[in-house]
């Protein structure tokens, strides 16, 4: 069933104080029939999403939070903006089957103008749901020398990000390594890779020479095979992966957000995907 | 060493996969497979399995019964019943390859004619679609069917490929004859090879009474007799006997619904924390709790008959009306007992259970109720209630727990809430039909949600005591309306408590 938009509140110039009162307003909305809707909330999802990225991401998010119920928080870095903090607050509520109510998750977009951008954190912090895991789902390349994106990792216990989206791998790995201490990492080329891996792994020890594919998806599994068993492979470009996986990308994503701990074996496979 | 770190040591490739178990090639060969059990619910939990493709690749079903029909029409029924009743929408290119391998063998189960013919197709099934002698035998026949067959079974098992037995309850009908069952399964089978199901064990609510009760750590420390006040475990069914009088007459609440499901129930309530998640752990702690239940004086035990009544607004016959109900039959339709867990942890801790047909309403739950606050130290204190956490199975699969909480204004007025977790409300998945994940388990291997022989003698031990005292007094029977909640007197076997 499809999901529908309820309209809260809007305002171009907002303060953290405003945006809680309109979250806790809506929280008290009757839905219809004069019956409460359902609140209910397993993580804090937070996406950086720069303005490229921007209608790939509201594509992967629709009907996220009808399976992975949460608080949204989506950053829209306007840097060359004035200094202004814009917020537009509203429920994406789902029809419960055979009931009358819904089942409605909180999305706050917030577009941080100027300086703004330079401080999210002290943003997203009073925003965040206590007690509970807060995912950073970071669109495009992440800038890991800067401020930003520190900050925002130290508040977040699992950053997602798809290394496909960037274009300087697998060097990049290298410098994404740095943050494996301070947040567990999902990467989704690295879950894209996952039937190629398990055709390797059925075919142990035969073992391939090459493998072709997207760049980021076979640096990955040339660190794997090296981190893992030892093995060079060399690699050539090719469009498309030879074992597809049949989720797309909001299945992909809906796939991390079911993981919580570190993965040992991917962070091995970056780390040696970063030193080919 | 575990299994895990010698593969992932033959094969470094496997560690960190997150590989999805799936079963090995094998036949699914169902006994009985004319029945309402195979199209309601067995067909279509295959067809779901299929579709998250957790099936393996090589697989065929044979379909046994007594009714003639070609394949044809066999598959041309379950396709009509996976689009009935399947959870999932109909998608013709999983049908098609689920009913590529499926057949239809028309025997009599003792016949040695007939089972050559099952042989024959499970071996054909072997040689098209790569089964490799693995089987799966599904046995939902009739009780008085059942020795016979897993005699025919036993005789003539092969040594290629394993196999595993599914028996469909009722398994016996007393102590007697359960132990019989398990003594001929026993002469041919190993008892990891037997699979006892109880659907209730698969239903997610149950597993997540587990979840509850040993994934957090606030339940356990009060999950005793010094905070819990008593248990009351309910499952009612607002449906009659729905042409199944034959059967009915025959097992009554008590062994259609109290012996197996409510005392599993039970047993997982009040269970200790097993040591792993490991079938014989679960299991070794769930027959403790039943061999420590005591037999219940006759005066704490309540049966009952419904007799005409209004179910949703409209009347319902009486279980003596209902076609193939002897009109002087005796046969209970209600069950209530207090039942006591003779335990370090439970004693003097009364566990209310009951069930029953043609009840207000479809529910199956269990409800903890704590002990009041000691000294609340207001004034209105009448209306304060003890706390009660309730899991519901089903409708409304989830949790809530009933706190006080301040009225706002003045004063120090509190009134009951609840606090609610549903399934529905905070996993949107849909929640897997419990035959799918047990059949599954069976293709597996893995037993922990299947009842094992000393637990099913533990459950006939306390039937047959309860049956036993029954035989002395021929019941006044109707004793309770269609649509109520059962004879008044189990109302008072918990007011009684208070």
């Amino acid at each position: 069933m499809a999901s529908v938009a309820i309209e809260g509140w809007a305002d171009d110039c907002a303060t953290i104080e405003e945006i809680e009162d309109a979250l806790a307003e809506l929280r008290l909305r009757v839905g219809r029939g004069g019956v409460p809707d359902l609140r209910t909330s397993v993580l804090t999802h937070m996406a950086w999403v720069p303005s490229e990225w921007q209608a790939a991401a509201t594509e992967t998010l629709a009907g996220l939070g009808e399976r992975h119920p949460s608080r949204t928080l989506l950053f829209f870095p306007e840097p060359e903006e004035g200094n202004r903090l814009a917020a537009t607050v509203f429920l994406e509520c789902h029809p419960l089957e055979g009931d009358a109510r819904h089942l409605c998750n909180e999305v706050v977009e917030l577009r941080l103008g100027g300086p703004r951008a330079e401080a999210p954190a002290s943003i997203a912090t009073p925003l965040l749901l206590p007690d509970l895991p807060v995912f950073l789902r970071w669109r495009g390349r992440p800038p890991f020398r800067t401020g930003q994106f520190a900050q925002m990792i130290a508040i977040a216990d699992r950053l997602i990000v798809d290394s496909a989206e960037w274009p300087d791998v697998p060097g990049a790995y290298a410098e994404l390594e740095d943050f494996f201490e301070a947040a567990a990492v999902s990467d989704i080329a690295w879950r894209r890779t996952l039937p190629w891996r398990a055709a390797l792994a059925h075919g142990w020890p035969e073992r391939p020479d090459r493998i072709a594919g997207p760049p980021a998806e076979t640096a990955l599994l040339a660190g794997w095979l090296q981190s893992r068993a030892g093995v060079e492979v060399g690699r050539e470009p090719a469009e498309g992966l030879p074992y597809d996986v049949d989720l797309d990308a909001s299945g992909l994503l809906s796939e991390e957000l079911n993981v919580f701990g570190r993965d040992a074996v991917y962070e091995a496979a970056a780390q040696a995907a970063g030193r080919l | 060493m575990d299994t895990q770190s010698v593969q992932t040591e033959e094969n470094p490739l496997l560690e960190g996969l997150r590989l999805r178990r799936t079963p090995e090639p094998c036949v699914l060969a169902i006994f009985g497979a004319s029945g309402d059990l195979t199209r309601r619910k067995i067909f279509p939990a295959l067809y779901s399995l299929a579709m998250r493709k957790l099936l393996p690749e090589q697989f065929g079903v044979i379909g046994i019964a007594r009714t003639a029909q070609a394949t044809e029409e066999f598959v041309a029924a379950m396709e009509a019943a996976v689009r009935e009743f399947a959870r999932d929408e109909f998608r013709s290119d999983v049908w098609d390859r689920l009913a590529s391998g499926t057949r239809y063998v028309t025997t009599d189960f003792a016949d040695e004619g007939g089972q050559d013919n099952v042989v024959k197709c499970l071996n054909e099934l072997d040689a098209h679609a790569g089964t490799r002698g693995n089987r799966v035998y599904y046995l939902a026949v009739p009780p008085t069917a059942m020795p016979a067959l897993v005699q025919e079974l036993g005789e003539r098992r092969t040594t290629t490929g394993w196999v595993r037995l599914i028996v469909e309850k009722p398994f016996g009908r007393d102590l007697a004859s359960a132990r019989e069952l398990n003594e001929i399964l026993a002469s041919h089978f190993t008892e990891g090879e037997v699979f006892r199901i109880d659907h209730y064990l698969g239903k997610e609510t149950v597993q997540n009474l587990l979840a509850l009760r040993f994934a957090n750590g606030i339940f356990e420390p009060i999950w005793n007799r010094q905070f819990i006040d008593h248990v009351q475990i309910t499952v009612a069914e607002s449906i009659g006997i729905e042409a199944r009088a034959g059967y009915y007459e025959q097992a009554g609440a008590i062994r259609d619904i109290f012996q197996n499901h409510l005392l599993q129930l039970l047993a997982l309530t009040a269970m200790e924390p097993p040591i792993d998640f490991d079938a014989e752990s679960v299991r070794n702690e769930k027959v403790k709790v039943l061999r420590a239940l005591s037999t219940p004086n006759p005066r704490f035990v309540v049966r009952g008959q419904y007799g005409r009544g209004f179910i949703e607004g409209v009347e319902v016959p009486g279980y003596r009306e209902e076609p193939g109900v002897a009109p002087d039959s005796t046969t209970e339709t209600f069950v209530a007992a207090r039942l006591f867990v003779d335990s370090w942890r439970w004693a003097d801790t009364p566990f209310y259970v009951r069930t029953g047909k043609r009840l207000a309403r479809r529910d199956t739950t269990i409800a903890i109720q704590f002990k009041r606050a000691p000294h609340p130290p207001f004034e209105d204190i009448d209306t304060l209630r003890p706390n009660v956490l309730f899991v519901h199975v089903q409708p409304n699969e989830g949790v809530s727990l009933a706190i006080g909480a301040k009225v706002p204004g003045e004063g120090m007025r509190v009134r009951n809430v609840h606090m609610d977790f549903l399934y529905g409300g905070t996993f949107r998945t849909g929640l897997p039909d419990a035959y799918e994940r047990l059949i599954l388990d069976t293709m597996l291997g893995d037993q922990t949600l299947f009842t094992r022989a000393d637990e099913i003698e533990e459950q006939w031990s306390l039937v047959d005591a309860i049956v036993a005292a029954w035989a002395r007094e021929r019941p006044n029977f109707p004793n309770y309306a269609a649509g109520t909640w059962g004879p008044a007197s189990s109302q008072e076997l918990v007011a009684w408590h208070r």
